[in-house]
Order: C-alpha cells, then sequence, then structure tokens
C-alpha cells in the first residue's frame, strides 16, 4: 500500500517534472568508462608505459611476421610473459593490415575470437606477397626497423625497439602509426588464480568473465590531420571532437557498444545502435587516411586533444599537425587496418576493398517510404494509401511495425487486423507499391509458436553462461535469440523468408529488422549478458557488435533466395557493424521530434556514409514527440535528400501523414516529396556509384572539396554526389541561412536558378518552400520531371537534363539506369552513359563497358527536355546528330511544379534516345 | 508509331461513342472537360493562351506531349504536366477528373479507359457495370436522405417548441426568483431578530437558572431533556416538506410540460437520462481521484517537494529496478516505448490516471484492487464534503462498490427538474406569498417569553424558501448554460443536449453526451475521451477534448462525424492516432435539402450521360 502510493507520488513528479516525456535517456542505466574497468585502466595508462619490443622479424608467406616480446625479462619471481605474435599483411591500393594475437603454439586457455564474414574473400586476390625486407635505423635510433613496400611513395615500418607501427610517405613523413606514445596493452588470457574475483556487477547484473581479462588498447596516430572522422554511431558532430586533454573536462571517450537507447540525446558521445571501428582523417597538409580494426567487442575510443600527453617525454616528428588517438577493446585481437589514401575518396575505396561494396538497392527503395508504429489494421493501410493519390503526393513503400504480427511472433499476422495479407500487398503492388514488415530477432517462447519449437528443438538460440537457452524480455516478452554467428542457422533463418515458410507474404514484401543490437529489456544496459554464449563457445562479449550484422546478413540472404537469386533485398536494420553495406539500408534509430535532432541527422548520416553505409536515413519528423508543422516540413525538405528517405513516428504520437497539417503545409512536403521523385534518376546513378566504389550518395563537403579548410568541420551542409549542395534548415521561424559554398566555380540554386559565387559564404533569406540547395557549375544533373504515383510508374518518363555550365562553358554528367530490381547489372544489363557538354555541344557516350554475350537492358525513353544554366548567349537553335534534326532552343520553366519558375534556356524536344549515342551542337 | 496507335485510339473511341454526342473528343481535345472544349477552339488564330496567362502556345503544341503551361492548359491529355488535370467521360458512370499523373501510368483509373491509351495495358470499359453499383448506391442514398430531410424538419419545428419553452420556463423562472429573494431576504431579517430575541431570554434564563443551581442541581437535567425534547417537536420535518412538493406536483400544466418533453426525450434511447446521470457521476468521480490524489499528496509533504526530493525519488526507483526479477525489468524497460503500465514494483504506476485499459490486463489484480479500496475510501470522504455543502436531495441509492457510482453530477438536472418545474403554477407563489405575509404578521417579537411555535414556523418557512430559492437558481443556471450552446443554425441538435449515445465494441462501451461530454467503459473503469468543445467544419463534426491525459501522449479526444440517418446512432469507433478518437454518428439533423439536391443532380447526371442502348430509366 505504501509503496503503491510512492509510486503514485513519484508518477505525479515526474509529470510536473518533464510533462512533455515523462521517462527520457537513462543515463545511469549505461555504463560510463569508470564503471568498465578495461576501459578505466586503459584510460589511466601513462605514456610510455608498453615495455614491447618485435623481435625475430622475418618474410614468411608473403607477410611479415615477428615477435612481440618484454623489454626486460621477467623477473623470476613473476610470471614470465608469453610473446604475442605480429603479422603485416599488404594490399593492393594502399592497405596495410596489422594482427597481433598470442601464439597459439603455446596453447592459451582459449582461442580469442577473429570476427568472421567481415572481409570479403576478393581481398585475397589484392595480396601483395612480400618478398622482402629492408632494415633501417631510423634516426635517433640505436636498434633496426624494418622496413616494406606499401604502395609506390609508401611504406610500412615496424619499429622494433620500442615496438611501434607506421606507415610513411618515402620521403619520411609519416601517415597514420600505432603504438607511438606507448599506450600498447594486450591482456594475454591466462589461468585464474585462486584469490581472483573475475567477476563484474553492474546494476544487479553479473557478468561471470570465466575468462577473465582480454582487453587490448593502443594509440593510434593521424598525421597532416586537421580533423579525425567517422567510428559511427554516436550522435554527434562530424569532426570528432577531443574527448580528452586541455579544456576537456568530464568527457566519455566514444564508445562502440551497440545499445538500444531510449529517446538518445542528440550530442554526446555514447555508443547507440550500431558500430564501425574504422576512422578517417583529413587535414590540409597531407589529406586523407584511415585506420580500421576489425574487432566486434565493445569498444572506446579516445580522441585526445593536443597538449594531451604534455607531460610525456615521448616527442614525435614535430613538423606534422597530428591527432592522437586512444583505442580499447574489452577482447578480441588486433586486426588492424592502414589506408594511405592520398584523398578522401580513396580511403573509402580502400576500407570498401576490405569490407565490401554497398549494395545496389532496388529502385524503389531508393524512393519514399511511409512508415508509422503503427499502421493498425487493412482498412487503415487502405485508407493511408489512397490518401496519397488523394493528395497527389507520391509514396513507394507503406511500412508495418510489430503490432501486425500475431503476439509479436513475427512471420505471422494478427489475422483480426490483417485477415487478408495477400490481397492487401496484392492492391498495393497493383499501383506499383510495395510493403515492410518488421522481422525482429527475438522469439516468442511459446510453444505454440512454430519457429520457436523448431529452433529450440534445434538449439539454435544463444545459450546463457550454464549453457541453457538464453531467456530475455523483448516485445512478446520471454523471448529467446538465435545465434546468428552460426551460418547453419543464418541458412536456417533465411529459408523461413520463402513464400512457404512466411504465409502471407508476397513478392512485393521486404523486410525490416530492428532490435538487433539484440535489444534486451532486462539484460545488463537492455542487451545480451556478455557471458551469454555463441557457436563455438565464442562469448558475447567477443561478438557484440556484430550480431546485428549477423542478423541482417541472415535476413538479406533469405530475401536473395526467396527471389530465386533474381531480385535484389531490401532489408532495413538498425544495428550495423562494418560490412552491412553489402546487406542493405541503416537509419538512424529512435530520434526525437526536435530541432536538434533534425540537425545531428546530418553528420550522423555523413559519417555513416565515409564509413560504408551510404544507404542511411533518420525518421523524417522525428519518431519520439509531435513535430511543430514547420518542424517536419523542414524535415520533408531535408530528409527528400537523405539517402534512405522514410518517415516514421512512435505510437503515442498524433497521425502526421503529410496531408493532416491544413493545404499549405501539405503542398510544402508534398513539393518537397516530389523534389525526391524528380531526382530520383540522379540517386540511382548515386546508387550505383557507391555499389561500385563505396564513394557514398551523400558526402561531407570535404571529401569534393579537399583543399577547401573552411569545409572541414562544416556539418550543416552536404553534397548530394557531387554535385548538388543542400543546406539545412535547423532553427524555427528562420529568416536567413548561411550556406558556405566552396570551390572556384559559380552555384546555380536549385529552386529560383540564381547564380552565386563559390568559395563564398551566403547569407540567404530562408525560403518556406525548400532548403537552400545548389548545382554545381560543371556538371549535369538528369532528373525526371513527370510525377507519377510511385517510382514505379516512372520507368517509361523522358529525361530532364539539366546543364549548370562553369566558367568554361562546360559540364559533364553520368547517368545509370538498369531494370531497378534484378541482380541482371551484375552481368552488363545496364545503361551507363557520359554527358558531356563542351564548345558549345553536348556529347551522349557509352560508359559502360560490357561484353559481348553478356545480359543485356535496354530503354526506350528518351530526353524529353535539356535545360541549359550559365549559356552565353543565348542561342535559338541545336542541332542533333546523327539524326541530323533542327530542334528549337526557347525560355522553358527550371520546374514544372511549385508555382512561380524562373524562365531558362531550353532544349525543346530533342527526343533522343537515352540509351543513344548522340550529339547536339548548339547553333 | 506511337502517334498512329493514338491517333487509333482515338479513332476507336469516336466509332463507340458515335450518335451519342457532336463533341467527339478529337486528338487535341484528349481530356479536355466538354465545357472546356470551347476555350480551345473559340481561338481562331493559331495560337491559344495558358490559363494563368504566363505565355501562349500553338495548337500544334497542344497534346504534342510536352509541357509548355506551368498550369497544364497546353496537355489535358497527357502525363506532360505535372499540375494538369485529365477529364474522362466515362459514359455510363460519373465522369471524372484525373491528375494527369495518372495518364499512361498503367494503372486503369477511368472506368472507360480513356487514361491510358498509349497500349502499355488494355483497360477494359467498365463504366456501365460500375456505373450500376454507384447509381444504385446513389439512389439509396437519397432516399435515405429524402426521409432525412423530413425527419430533420420534425426536429427543426421540436427544436423550435423546446427552446421557446425552455426560454420562457427560464424568464418565468428569473421572475420567481426576483420575488423569492425577497421574501427569502424577509424571512431571514426576521428569524435573526427571533434568534436574537431568542438569545436573550437564553441568557437571562442562564442567569436565572445558575442561582438556582445550587438549589436545583439535581432537577437540572431533567427540565434541560424536556426543553430539548420541545425544540425537536417544533422543527419542520421532511414529511411535511415532502407533502407540499407532491401536492404542488399534481397541477396540471406540469403534467404537459411533462408529457411535451417526453416527446423529445423518446426519439433517442430510452433511458438516457440515467446513463447520464452515470456518465457524469463518473467523470465527477475520475476528478474527485485526481484531487484527492493531489490532496493527499500535498497533506503528506506539504511545501518539502522540491526538484533533490523528485531526484532521488527517480534514482530509488532506478536502484529499486535491481531488486526486480528479470521479467519485470523486462516490462518496465518494454514500457517506457509502450506507455503500458507494469505493475507495482516499477515506479512507473500512474497513479491519477487508472484509465489505460492495456494496462489493466498486465497489471496483477490484487494491486489493482487495492488501487480501487484507496480511491473507495478516499471518494467517501470526499462525497461527505459534497453532499455536506450541497443541499440538493441526496439520490444516491445504488452502490457499486466502485469509485464511479455514488456522484450527483454538478451538471445535471433532471432529477431536479420535476421538482423546480413545480414553481410554474402561479399558484404556488402565491400561497408563498401568503404564508409570508401571514407568518410576518403573526410573530410578535416582543412577546416574552417567544411563542415557540410561531419562531418554528418561521424558521421553517425560511428553510423551505431559501431551499426552492436554490433550486430555482441552479435550474436557471443550467437553462442559461443549455441555451447558451450552439444547437446548429436551425436548432437541429437541441434534441442532443439531452441524448448520449452508445456503442459497444470488444469490451470497450463508448458514451457519446453531445454537449456535455464523451467517455470509454470497460466494466467498471470509465476513460473520459473529452469534454464537449464545439462543432466543426460545418456541423459536420463534433468536438470533445481534454479527457484523460494519455501516459507519454496527448490528452484524449473524440470527434465525432456525423452522417445523415434515419435514426440516432454510433456506428463506429476508431483510434486512428493514439489517444484521438473518431466516431460515426448517423443522424437525421445533418439530412440536408441542399445535399439531396445535389445527390439528385449527380444522378440526373449519370443517368444523362449513360451510353445508348444502356439506358436504364
Amino acid at each position: 500500500m505504501r509503496s503503491a502510493y510512492l509510486y503514485h507520488l513519484l508518477h505525479l513528479l515526474l509529470l510536473v517534472a518533464h510533462p512533455s516525456s515523462v521517462s527520457s535517456w537513462k543515463r545511469d542505466e549505461f555504463r560510463n568508462c569508470n564503471q568498465t574497468p578495461f576501459c578505466k585502466r586503459a584510460r589511466s595508462r601513462k605514456p610510455g608505459s608498453c615495455a614491447l619490443i618485435a623481435t625475430d622479424v622475418v618474410i614468411a608467406d608473403g607477410d611479415l611476421t615477428a615477435k612481440l616480446i618484454p623489454k626486460n625479462p621477467s623477473q623470476e619471481d613473476q610470471e614470465p610473459i608469453n610473446p604475442l605474435i605480429l603479422t603485416l599483411s599488404v594490399y593492393q591500393d594502399g592497405i596495410l593490415r596489422l594482427k597481433i594475437d598470442e601464439d597459439p603454439s603455446l596453447d592459451p586457455p582459449k582461442k580469442r575470437f577473429e570476427v568472421p564474414d567481415v572481409i570479403v574473400p576478393e581481398l585475397l586476390n589484392k595480396k601483395l606477397w612480400l618478398q622482402r625486407l629492408s632494415m633501417e635505423t631510423i634516426y635517433g635510433d640505436s636498434e633496426y626497423s624494418s622496413v616494406v613496400y606499401v604502395l609506390d611513395g609508401y611504406e610500412a615500418v615496424l619499429r622494433h625497439y620500442p615496438f611501434e607501427v607506421y606507415v610513411r610517405e618515402k620521403g619520411g613523413k609519416r601517415v597514420v602509426s600505432l603504438n607511438s606514445h606507448g599506450l600498447f596493452d594486450f591482456e594475454q588470457l591466462r589461468v585464474k588464480k585462486e584469490e581472483e574475483d573475475w567477476e563484474e556487477r553492474f546494476k544487479g547484473h553479473t557478468d561471470t568473465r570465466p575468462y577473465g581479462p582480454q582487453s587490448i588498447s593502443f594509440d593510434v596516430s593521424f598525421y597532416g590531420a586537421d580533423f579525425v572522422y567517422g567510428i559511427p554511431e554516436h550522435a554527434t558532430s562530424l569532426a570528432l571532437k577531443a574527448t580528452r586533454g586541455p579544456g576537456v573536462e568530464e568527457s566519455e571517450p566514444y564508445r562502440l557498444f551497440n545499445l538500444d537507447v531510449f529517446e538518445y540525446i542528440h550530442d554526446s558521445p555514447f555508443g547507440i545502435y550500431g558500430s564501425i571501428p574504422f576512422m578517417i582523417s583529413h587535414g590540409k597538409a597531407r589529406g586523407t587516411s584511415g585506420f580500421f580494426w576489425l574487432n566486434s567487442a565493445e569498444m572506446q575510443i579516445d580522441v585526445l586533444g593536443s597538449g594531451w600527453n604534455a607531460e610525456s617525454s615521448i616527442s614525435l616528428p614535430s613538423d606534422q599537425n597530428r591527432i592522437d588517438t586512444l583505442w580499447m577493446s574489452e577482447a578480441g585481437v588486433v586486426d588492424a587496418f592502414f589506408f594511405v589514401g592520398p584523398g578522401p575518396k580513396d580511403v573509402v575505396r580502400q576500407y570498401i576493398s576490405v569490407t565490401g561494396t554497398p549494395a545496389l538497392p532496388q529502385l524503389f527503395a531508393t524512393a519514399y517510404h511511409q512508415c508509422r508504429w503503427n499502421y493498425r489494421d487493412e482498412e487503415d493501410v487502405e485508407n493511408v494509401d489512397s490518401k496519397f493519390d488523394e493528395h497527389d503526393i507520391p509514396y513507394d513503400v507503406l511500412w508495418l511495425d510489430i503490432e501486425h504480427a500475431d503476439g509479436k511472433k513475427y512471420f505471422t499476422w494478427d489475422r483480426v487486423l490483417f485477415p487478408n495479407p495477400e490481397e492487401m500487398q496484392k492492391k498495393l503492388a497493383a499501383k506499383g507499391r510495395h510493403m515492410v514488415t518488421i522481422v525482429d530477432p527475438h522469439m516468442k517462447r511459446d510453444e505454440s509458436y512454430h519457429l520457436h519449437k523448431e529452433a529450440s528443438k534445434k538449439g539454435y538460440y544463444v545459450k546463457d553462461a550454464t549453457g541453457k537457452d538464453f531467456d530475455g524480455w523483448c516485445w512478446p516478452g520471454s523471448s529467446s535469440y538465435p545465434d546468428m554467428l552460426n551460418p547453419e542457422i543464418r541458412s536456417w533463418w533465411a529459408e523461413k523468408f520463402s513464400y512457404e515458410n512466411y504465409v502471407g507474404s508476397t513478392p512485393s514484401l521486404y523486410i525490416w529488422n530492428d532490435m538487433n543490437e539484440p535489444s534486451v529489456f532486462n539484460g545488463p544496459e537492455l542487451t545480451m549478458p556478455r557471458d551469454a554464449l555463441h557457436h563455438g563457445g565464442v562469448e558475447h562479449r567477443e561478438l557484440h557488435n556484430a550480431y546485428g550484422y549477423y542478423f541482417h546478413m541472415a535476413t538479406a540472404d533469405g530475401l536473395v533466395k526467396r527471389g530465386d537469386e533474381k531480385d535484389r533485398p531490401f532489408v532495413l536494420s538498425r544495428s550495423f557493424f562494418s560490412g552491412s553495406q553489402r546487406y542493405g539500408a541503416v537509419w538512424t534509430g529512435d530520434n526525437t521530434a526536435e530541432w536538434d535532432h533534425l540537425r545531428v541527422s546530418v553528420p550522423m548520416i555523413l559519417t555513416l556514409g565515409l564509413t560504408g553505409m551510404t544507404f542511411s536515413g533518420a525518421d523524417v519528423g522525428g519518431f519520439f514527440g509531435n513535430p511543430e508543422p514547420e518542424l517536419l516540413v523542414r524535415w520533408y525538405q531535408l530528409g527528400a535528400y537523405y539517402p534512405f528517405f522514410r518517415g516514421h513516428a512512435h505510437h503515442d504520437t498524433k497521425r502526421r501523414e503529410p496531408w493532416l497539417f491544413g493545404e499549405r503545409n501539405t503542398e510544402l512536403m508534398r513539393e518537397a516529396i516530389h523534389v525526391r521523385y524528380v531526382l530520383l534518376p540522379y540517386f540511382y546513378t548515386l546508387f550505383r556509384e557507391a555499389n561500385m566504389s563505396g564513394i557514398p550518395v551523400v558526402r561531407p563537403l570535404w571529401m569534393e572539396f579537399p583543399a577547401d579548410e573552411a569545409t572541414f568541420s562544416n556539418d550543416e551542409a552536404f553534397m548530394v554526389g557531387n554535385s548538388l549542395l543542400v543546406q539545412g534548415v535547423y532553427t524555427e521561424r528562420a529568416k536567413r541561412v548561411s550556406v558556405y559554398l566552396p570551390g572556384g566555380q559559380s552555384w546555380y540554386d536549385l529552386r529560383t536558378g540564381t547564380v552565386y559565387k563559390g568559395g563564398a559564404t551566403h547569407k540567404l533569406e530562408a525560403s518556406e518552400e525548400s532548403v537552400p540547395s545548389f548545382q554545381r557549375a560543371g556538371t549535369i544533373i538528369p532528373r525526371k520531371d513527370r510525377f507519377r504515383r510511385s517510382s514505379t510508374q516512372m520507368v517509361n518518363d523522358p529525361y530532364t537534363l539539366v546543364i549548370a555550365l562553369n566558367t568554361s562553358q562546360a559540364a559533364e554528367g553520368v547517368l545509370y539506369i538498369d531494370d531497378g530490381e534484378s541482380f541482371e547489372f551484375d552481368k552488363g544489363a545496364y545503361i551507363h552513359r557520359h554527358f558531356v557538354f563542351c564548345d558549345g555541344k553536348l556529347t551522349s557516350s557509352n560508359m559502360a563497358h560490357s561484353a559481348p554475350g553478356k545480359s543485356q537492358f535496354s530503354s526506350d525513353c528518351v530526353v524529353e527536355r535539356i535545360i541549359l544554366l550559365g549559356l552565353s548567349p543565348a542561342p535559338k537553335s541545336a542541332l542533333i546528330e546523327p539524326a541530323n534534326r533542327k530542334v528549337e532552343i526557347g525560355l522553358g520553366p527550371l520546374h514544372l511544379r511549385g508555382g512561380w519558375s524562373p524562365a531558362v534556356l531550353t532544349i525543346r524536344k530533342p527526343d533522343v534516345r537515352i540509351a543513344d549515342d548522340w550529339t547536339i551542337k548548339i547553333l | 508509331m506511337k502517334i498512329q496507335r493514338i491517333i487509333f485510339i482515338a479513332f476507336m473511341f469516336c466509332i463507340v461513342s458515335i450518335g451519342r454526342s457532336a463533341s467527339i473528343p478529337s486528338k487535341e481535345l484528349l481530356g479536355v472537360a466538354p465545357e472546356d472544349e470551347k476555350y480551345y477552339k473559340a481561338s481562331s488564330s493559331d495560337t491559344i493562351n495558358c490559363r494563368d496567362g504566363s505565355k501562349k502556345f500553338t495548337k500544334s503544341q497542344l497534346n504534342d506531349h510536352f509541357c509548355d503551361c506551368l498550369d497544364g492548359t497546353d496537355e489535358p491529355g497527357t502525363p506532360a504536366c505535372p499540375n494538369g488535370k485529365f477529364y474522362c467521360r466515362n459514359r455510363g458512370h460519373a465522369p471524372l477528373s484525373l491528375y494527369s499523373s495518372r495518364v499512361n501510368d498503367g494503372i486503369c483509373d477511368c472506368c472507360d479507359g480513356s487514361d491510358e491509351y498509349d497500349g502499355k495495358v488494355n483497360c477494359a470499359n467498365t463504366c456501365w457495370e460500375a456505373g450500376k453499383v454507384a447509381r444504385d448506391k446513389l439512389k439509396k442514398k437519397i432516399a435515405t436522405y429524402k426521409e432525412g430531410v423530413t425527419l430533420r424538419k420534425r426536429e427543426v419545428e421540436l427544436a423550435k417548441l423546446a427552446v421557446a419553452k425552455d426560454e420562457s420556463e427560464l424568464s418565468k423562472l428569473k421572475d420567481e426568483e426576483k420575488i423569492l429573494k425577497g421574501f427569502v431576504q424577509q424571512l431571514k431579517e426576521r428569524k435573526e431578530q427571533i434568534e436574537k430575541a431568542e438569545e436573550k431570554e437564553r441568557l437571562q434564563k442562564e442567569k436565572e437558572e445558575k442561582e438556582k443551581t445550587e438549589a436545583e442541581e439535581a432537577n437540572v437535567e431533567k427540565s434541560k431533556a424536556v426543553e430539548e425534547a420541545d425544540n425537536q417537536e417544533g422543527k419542520p420535518t421532511e414529511s411535511t416538506n415532502d407533502d407540499k412538493i407532491g401536492l404542488l406536483e399534481n397541477s396540471h400544466s406540469e403534467q404537459d410540460l411533462v408529457q411535451d418533453i417526453d416527446i423529445y426525450g423518446n426519439e433517442g434511447s430510452p433511458n438516457n437520462g440515467v446513463e447520464q446521470e452515470n456518465g457524469d457521476s463518473a467523470d465527477q468521480a475520475a476528478k474527485e481521484e485526481k484531487s484527492s490524489v493531489a490532496y493527499e499528496t500535498r497533506l503528506d509533504h506539504g511545501s518539502e517537494i522540491s526538484h533533490d526530493h523528485v531526484s532521488k525519488l527517480e534514482k530509488d526507483a532506478s536502484e529499486n529496478t535491481e531488486s526486480l526479477s528479470r521479467e519485470e525489468l523486462g516490462r518496465l524497460v518494454a514500457s517506457r516505448w509502450t506507455g503500458e503500465k507494469t505493475g507495482q514494483q516499477t515506479g512507473e504506476v500512474d497513479a491519477a490516471n487508472d484509465d489505460d485499459h492495456e494496462s489493466h490486463e498486465e497489471r496483477p489484480k490484487d494491486v489493482q484492487d487495492e488501487e480501487y479500496e484507496e480511491y473507495d475510501s478516499e471518494t467517501e470522504d470526499d462525497s461527505q464534503r459534497y453532499n455536506a455543502d450541497d443541499d440538493a436531495e441526496d439520490f444516491g441509492d445504488e452502490d457499486h462498490g466502485d469509485a464511479s457510482s455514488s456522484y450527483k453530477s454538478d451538471s445535471d438536472d433532471e432529477l431536479d427538474l420535476s421538482d423546480i418545474t413545480t414553481t410554474r403554477n402561479p399558484s404556488w407563489l402565491e400561497k408563498i406569498q401568503q404564508t409570508v405575509r401571514n407568518i410576518l404578521q403573526a410573530v410578535n417579537l416582543f412577546e416574552t417569553p417567544m411563542n415557540r411555535s410561531e419562531a418554528a414556523h418561521v424558521r421553517k418557512e425560511y428553510d423551505e424558501s431559501s431551499a426552492k430559492l436554490s433550486k430555482i437558481e441552479s435550474r436557471i443556471s443550467s437553462l442559461t448554460k443549455k441555451l447558451k450552446h450552439d444547437f446548429g443554425p436551425e436548432k437541429e441538435f437541441y434534441s442532443f443536449y439531452d441524448k448520449c449515445f452508445e456503442f459497444k465494441q470488444n469490451k470497450y462501451v463508448y458514451k457519446i453526451c453531445p454537449f456535455k461530454q464523451a467517455s470509454q467503459e470497460e466494466g467498471h473503469s470509465t476513460t473520459r475521451l473529452g469534454n464537449w468543445e464545439k462543432f466543426e467544419d460545418s456541423y459536420r463534426f463534433m468536438q470533445f477534448s481534454n479527457g484523460d491525459k494519455c501516459w507519454n501522449g496527448p490528452d484524449r479526444s473524440l470527434k465525432v462525424k456525423l452522417r445523415c440517418g434515419l435514426k440516432n446512432e454510433v456506428t463506429d469507433v476508431d483510434e486512428p492516432s493514439r489517444c484521438e478518437y473518431l466516431a460515426l454518428l448517423s443522424t437525421p439533423a445533418v439530412c440536408l435539402e441542399e445535399k439531396l439536391k445535389e445527390l439528385q443532380d449527380k444522378l440526373d447526371l449519370m443517368n444523362k450521360e449513360q451510353p445508348q442502348g444502356h439506358d436504364e430509366l
């Protein structure tokens, strides 16, 4: 009675304190570095405390190998320290790999975990078989260093005494180094002593830690760097702020530990849903380099502000700007990659060649998605679908959240709410639309649930520390989690997506993987206990950050199998790891309807793009809370440029479909969505570029303008491809917006056609109708200006080319087209055009390197309109070759929608086929 | 090739519709509505203006698949202009104006298939079948409207009478109030005078008695008892009061009135009056619950509640999670996203809102009961307070054992009605007037000792008159409140004032009382969905807002969509967005004559547009 009363009181008080959100982020529910023994220990180590030296350096099997042993032989009363085995390998295009592990021949208590299935098998083909190493005495050293070739102009150096590894330019300038500050530490597995207590306790949870301490930490330095970026996922700035050093108070390291964080805050180094331990540095002096540590245990990374080591006696070559970082992980091995760059795109390509290229999404998946927790029943679905048509707002995908399933048993339907799921999907499909349902990893422990029965019978669940099926609490209540580390279980899971197994699914249905961190409501830090056991005796602590990755992988594989390997999968995942780009899209999880969350979505998405996850977006409108119409409109205007563009909302929020806020707001949101549809050909081309090179669809400005220092920490604006610059509007009732337009060329306002000078900051009047967006002079953007219900109906529509000429009256652009669905493009079934405008002539030429006998793709689409920006003097007509046909040039609108539109030079109806070679000569 | 095909299709179109209409849509006029054809034909020159005046285009640019006018004037028949509209005739059915984005998109939108002419899909002409279905539906709707319009007219007539009645009652009551107030004032003065005299007498007596005390100590008790008994006898009793009212109720005019009101009431559900009582009292009870909890909080902690306190409590709660079982912890955490409550231990139990139905299922039974007990005891206290302050008679005869039963609603007046309306009888006032005069004359203030029966009479009259006055006042205020409402342009919603509409859906019963409140009941628990706010969207919606707060969500609200129907009934309740409800109420009150005309015109048009040989009528 008393306690009940207390809770009433508590609730009442909470209501008073936070009228909008009763409970928000509970900081104390999650460990900070001080509560994490390995992190606390590593952080307190003094520079120079590493006492290892490299010996026995040889070339073997194309690698450089060595042993790391203590500088001073251990005293007799101390336990002898086993030597560690070090391996350096080199791969094409500037990649150095460093592995350090215990010596297996010395019989350690357990094999340390190496993350499987992340590195692509093709990497092996790129291995350079080292033949020789040269010895060299670095200035000031008394001992030798071993030097091997990395890339023309680059060498890797293993310094023996003290132990250090780095990549340098031939001239001697360092690029990236490891253990230059002597912070390297490797806790070797050992037998527990009697008096020792290895258990760790946190908030009522006990981690048995049967294998004891096994953490690894080391420092990594980036030379010639002004900023470091990467290591998602954090809600924070693009350029990573220092977490330690002078002026930094009480800051946590950037944490990489996949967690389901309720109402995460918009500026924090705290780890959220996914982890990619890949950092990129960029600076004016040297360019770009990268460092990637393949390790899926909990990781903490400090960015050390300059002067952090003022008391240390170690001095590094001082002629270069340098950023030092400290990397700490709870378990695993050192398997690290150094990327030499030297350009931003080079580093991304190097990383991608290790972890794989992003999947090419189906065309529909690059269009607009409409989601809500929850569209309740078939009537609701039909209603929402028809309202989009009624308001002439296109959309491609309607989503169903957890309530669609029967008791949150995924792969089933609540048959009261969804009596005819096939019918429902077919109705959508008839309009060219698709559906997505959610499938989470927690499986309800319910004997009547066939999947649970099967999984428990086959022993397919992750086990707890005692060896029983792990039983945690999630949406359905008591749940277990399939062990996705095991390829056999992944393949079993994949089978569940076949049309026979997933009753009620049709070919237009795709999948959403949520809660795959994994989220366990009653687990430590809302996730699985670290001592839970996976396939092969692997502890959950060792692979935690990759659990969601394997789950995503298994689901995507399932859709590939379902479609007979003919249909590209679409799977959205919340959790991710290095390599997730091969399996589908991610989003930034449960954000909030606040301006700050709109703002932080940009650095978050840019960071994801830099680290391979190009197909990403944030919930438009914000998941929690109710956005004011203005915020919602601004979010649509910005979200239209996210690679993954989806509106979503929590079930406690008001409905917020685009037509619910009055006619004017409906119009504004419709136009925002239309912008995305108009630009779909451009976006799809960019997705293909990412698919080939890893270069992300949306990019930080410095990726396109690496020498322009003003761009290095700009995360308010971003590039879409190399041709568009977008600046968000992040404040309420903004009157003016400052936009920095980089480079020497001008920029054309996408809406007004107004031309702005590059290399300057412009104070622009904020328009209600769009966020500032610009086309860079010297580029050609392909558009489709006709509007349809969904991308499906746009397939045969004609193109518009928008040519923005630079100062030398030239421009170029690319267009990629394929069937938008299948894997035939892999066999050459695509159209890849290169448009070049120069000397008053527009030429379309083939970029595809298709070999004869391969699959073909053709299109009857024509170019209906060519817009010429910046052409002078204004011509009257043009001649099409080889058809030898004359067409007129007149003034036409820049856009076909949005009321007022400026008149621009337009080639009317050239009607040249998009697939053909042709030239249009301005007369 | 493509153009040839278009021409061919256009040609086929001509043949099909030959003889029917002289205005055959040529290729140029594809997608143009008949009334717009002259716009394109009128110009004798080779150019046509864009409707928005922005520019001109040549006739050869009409429907040439290139958008020249931003408003789509030049491309009525193609998808080239995003702002364009495509007109399909749909002979046999109703014509349709489509967004031009639907033209040649592979989806058959027009039942005549005219929107898909590029040969990529083959759309069958389904206008005849679809038209028949639509016409039948329309006819049915028209029939409903016809009857509905009549019903509505009657309703409007009745409303006029009822309003007039209520208004005249109000003005009468106001007059009576004025007079009665005077009497009461007089009686009050007289009563006070008597009391003063009595007090004087008492003091005198006391003095005397004090003197006698020592001598007659043994007799004091006895004499006092006698005195008190005497006093008792002199007081007015319940029975006389009742008798009087009963007598007055029998008057003829009163009965007529009741009949009139009945005509009204019977159209709705028969037991509305009582139902509403419950709704109101539940509503009241909910308020009481809240205030009592708040009250208790204040009592226990006074002004000491500070931020420290809050954070300490928060801390306690979060530390408590350590002692939770794994399952409880899981539920607790899940509840953050879902807003569901998770039982006693979680520290998230919502004290004030015992209304989250989902949570009821989750919550252990005993906890629930405990809480109800708590509420019960609190509400009992409150009810006593409440009753003590209110001199309205106690009608609470049921004991449901839950919080929602025992309140007399403040907005309720039905029970008072029979009593108060007795004041309509003019003789009643005269009677009082007479009585008062008599009393005032009869009581001799200077007589000593006081004439006890006279004094008692004054008191009784005063009590009765002031009770009557307060009833009249409350009736006046409720009538004034009622008449202030917006009952629609023709007061067609007047009868809704005394009605509640119910709808059962699964385990819930929805109760909608226009101009008052709406609620959702599940067993004994009631959730307020909102208080009456207003009509919206030209009386097509009723809005109730500021209902019980949703956990982590908005205050509940209900929109009621009104639809023409022959009976007043709720046909559906839905919750499209969490805690925002939408009900569908069919009622003759919205069967508008204009709308009927509109529907008839539409039917006429459909009949006219039927292809030859298929004429239905």
